[in-house]
């Protein structure tokens, strides 16, 4: 399936953020209409077979690499989907297993939701022990397309 | 003898003592490299028993890694040596939250193998759960065993500006909320 990819010359896209504040009795719940903070910041990629970018980046990203890996997170560590990441399939779920292997590993606290214990040695028995993981055991899921194709 | 080849043969045949920081690495793998230093068989001069060993002061033990799901499957086996439920098979967390210097200790036993020069080869093994290590070993120490792991580094453990500043590999779609 072709991911479609709005393809805008006129200006750069903007994204949101709510603010919510409690001014005495009266709360205020705020849309504010910003510039994307990553706007200059995104690495070009060739084309390929794929139009994904981590396919066409063609990087073995390990689970240590939380500086890639946090941008497909929200600030309460969830993966965001693959409309808003533009990956395909196969990298969403490599994606996925990586950043739980990370998140397991305590190398990603501060992306948690608000009533975790954002340190990794509060935790309880042995999850608050270092771990460490081998990245070549995520075995790589056939994509749909030939899948479907097979049978 | 001449004073220069004296130092030589000092040089040579000196005990030395190494350091080695088991922060983020794996006890089992490390204790290969920490038995082949305390049986001294990175000399040129090694025979077994030629007592050429070196001593090696482990610090951090607290702070070792295991891979994954090791920590709950891996299982160390004690008998007190009396009947009836002397046997006990303790979980590898259990362990390091009692001791944190046991696993590494343990590692290093099964490494320098079952020989009976075991005994004097793990009273050179100096183990510390922390990095507080007294003056009068810390004053011996003249060299470092490299680590065999890269150490992991924690995203609250970069600035804002790096990771804002760090290459993106997709930017957010129009009207896209970010929270």
């Amino acid at each position: 399936m072709a991911q479609h990819k709005t393809l805008c010359t006129a200006r750069p896209a903007l994204v949101k953020q709510i603010v919510c504040a409690e001014e005495g009795n009266v709360t205020v719940i705020q849309g504010r209409v910003m510039p994307s903070p990553r706007e200059n910041r995104v690495v070009q990629t060739g084309g390929g077979t794929c139009a994904c970018p981590l396919c066409q980046l063609h990087l073995d990203i390990k689970h240590t690499d939380v500086l890639i890996l946090s941008q497909f997170l929200r600030s309460d560590g969830c993966l965001l989907p693959r409309r808003v990441s533009g990956v395909c399939r196969l990298q969403q779920r490599r994606v996925q297993q990586l950043v739980a292997m990370a998140q397991k590993a305590g190398l990603m606290p501060n992306l948690a939701p608000s009533s975790s214990k954002r340190d990794p040695r509060r935790r309880f028995g042995y999850k608050k022990f270092n771990k460490y993981y081998d990245e070549s055991t995520i075995r790589d899921v056939q994509p749909f397309s030939s899948a479907m194709s097979a049978r | 003898m001449s004073s220069m080849q004296r130092a030589k043969q000092w040089a040579t045949f000196a005990r030395i003592w190494h350091i080695y920081d088991a922060k983020w690495q794996n006890p089992f793998d490390s204790s290969k490299t920490i038995a082949k230093y305390l049986k001294g068989q990175h000399k040129p001069i090694y025979h077994p028993l030629s007592d050429c060993g070196d001593h090696v002061v482990v610090i951090n033990c607290r702070d070792i890694a295991l891979p994954g799901p090791e920590w709950y499957q891996r299982v160390f086996f004690h008998h007190t040596g009396y009947p009836k439920g002397g046997a006990t098979w303790t979980l590898a967390w259990e362990l390091h939250e009692k001791n944190p210097t046991k696993i590494m200790e343990r590692a290093v036993h099964r490494a320098v193998g079952g020989t009976l020069l075991r005994k004097g080869l793990m009273a050179r093994l100096h183990l510390f759960p922390d990095e507080h290590v007294s003056e009068d070993l810390l004053r011996h120490v003249t060299s470092q065993i490299p680590q065999l792991r890269v150490q992991p580094r924690r995203l609250d453990s970069y600035s804002e500006e790096e990771v804002r500043d760090f290459p993106k590999v997709f930017d957010y779609p129009a009207d896209h909320v970010i929270r």
